[in-house]
């Protein structure tokens, strides 16, 4: 039932293909928010709608809602498009956050709560930027996903049960039947990974 | 603010970008989000993976297409306004040191320093942000006087502790304005203020805590923590 594809060894065309369609698709999602284009919307639905439609089934929503819920999903990425910012997250990542949103809307009956963007204390980026600052934009999410795709069975396991069945890690223990302590150092064992490939390949294109 | 030293744990923003946690553990990590950009960067790849699984995953069958979504936004054009209307209730804001972040200060009916603590033991006080029954976890904003001691304890589950005036120092470390303090049930600590101001700390839980010692079983019930 678990979804996790194999690590791969070497980057098959579709794969490429698979990757230059999905930059294809962030800047369709961009041409929705500047031009209400409608065919740019189609192609965006018609990747995403069925995948946001699997990631509310995954936490056990029946058929009829998560259909109807999917739509709604939709529905807000259409409106909302002009908010997107390629520069700052992959369409995917903005997809997903929409669909989360309204997940927990919907399963909890109150909104999720977030940072305020406008709020007086929101203490700006560090200026000698001690902590490597990745940039998550379009470009590299093409890189998160093949780091994620490397990284080794297990761990891919509790990123795919925590973000697509909604357990957290503590569900997650009881769940694969592990101690608690083994999935927290599983969680941070492959964002160091990650973020290490990221900062890996943000070196090599520098030099 | 000065540097922040304590910050959330990976496994947390991992929960909290996958939507698994509740609303009062929400507000505390929206709280150190607003005051930490070295976590809100962390945050932002915890949510680029799960955009990658998203991405990753294999799609259903849909009964609804593009073309039938944007047809029932035409039909529905006239009777539809663009944006939800936006709730309008105020806001107070507190300055200096008793402004706290948004996510927090909604919940407020005033400003920090003028709410009504109740007192729960000597120099403790708190201003409880739920209504929930303790059984389910504590939400709530704790005061505490300066060289106030804490009994020794443990957490079934989880506790998330944002100081957000004065400071305290434990087993861990010393936790100052903006710190966060994220641990599970494997930590035994013992707070102490140190300086000689109130420490202000917000406090959100999933499950009730366990004191050791007799003060912390006969003050248990008050404190909650």
């Amino acid at each position: 039932m678990l979804n996790v594809k194999s690590p791969k060894t070497k980057q098959s065309a579709d794969e490429k293909t698979d990757r230059e369609h999905k930059l294809h698709l962030g800047r369709q999602l961009v041409a929705v928010g500047l031009h209400r284009d409608r065919q740019a919307f189609t192609e965006v639905y018609d990747y995403y709608a069925g995948r946001v439609k699997s990631f509310l089934l995954g936490k056990g929503m029946n058929e009829d809602t998560a259909e109807e819920l999917m739509q709604e999903i939709m529905l807000i990425v259409w409106r909302r498009a002009e908010s997107y910012d390629p520069s700052k997250a992959a369409a995917s990542t903005w997809i997903f956050t929409i669909a989360r949103n309204r997940r927990i809307d919907y399963l909890r009956g109150n909104s999720r709560i977030e940072v305020e963007l406008d709020d007086e204390l929101l203490e700006s980026e560090t200026p000698e930027r001690d902590q490597a600052q990745l940039v998550l934009d379009a470009q590299n999410a093409k890189r998160l996903e093949q780091a994620i795709e490397a990284l080794p069975i297990e761990q891919r396991q509790v990123l795919h049960l925590s973000y697509f069945r909604g357990k957290s890690h503590g569900a997650i223990a009881a769940w694969l039947d592990l101690p608690v302590g083994t999935v927290k150092s599983r969680i941070r064992l492959a964002t160091q990974s990650v973020r290490a490939q990221l900062i890996d390949t943000d070196r090599d294109d520098i030099l | 603010m000065t540097a922040i030293s304590h910050h959330i744990s990976d496994e947390t923003l991992q929960d909290y970008a996958a939507g698994t946690l509740n609303h009062e553990l929400e507000v505390v990590i929206a709280c150190h989000l607003t005051l930490c950009p070295a976590c809100r960067s962390r945050s932002a790849m915890a949510e680029a993976f799960g955009g990658a699984e998203l991405s990753g995953c294999t799609p259903s069958p849909t009964t609804t297409s593009a073309a039938d979504l944007l047809n029932r936004l035409d039909d529905a054009a006239d009777s539809y306004s663009t944006e939800p209307p936006e709730s309008t209730k105020p806001v107070v804001s507190g300055d200096g040191i008793n402004q706290v972040p948004m996510p927090l200060q909604r919940l407020l009916p005033t400003t920090l320093d003028k709410l009504e603590w109740k007192r729960l033991a000597p120099g403790i006080k708190q201003h409880n942000l739920s209504d929930r029954h303790r059984k389910e976890g504590a939400f709530k904003l704790l005061n505490l006087s300066p060289g106030v001691v804490l009994s020794k304890h443990t957490h079934h589950d989880r506790e998330l502790t944002l100081v957000l005036q004065g400071s305290y120092q434990d087993e861990i470390g010393r936790f100052k304005a903006g710190d966060i303090a994220d641990f599970g049930d494997d930590v035994m600590h013992q707070p102490v203020v140190d300086t000689d101001k109130p420490c202000i700390a917000l406090i959100a839980t999933m499950s009730p805590v366990r004191y050791s010692g007799m003060f912390g079983r006969i003050i248990q019930p008050f404190v909650g923590i």
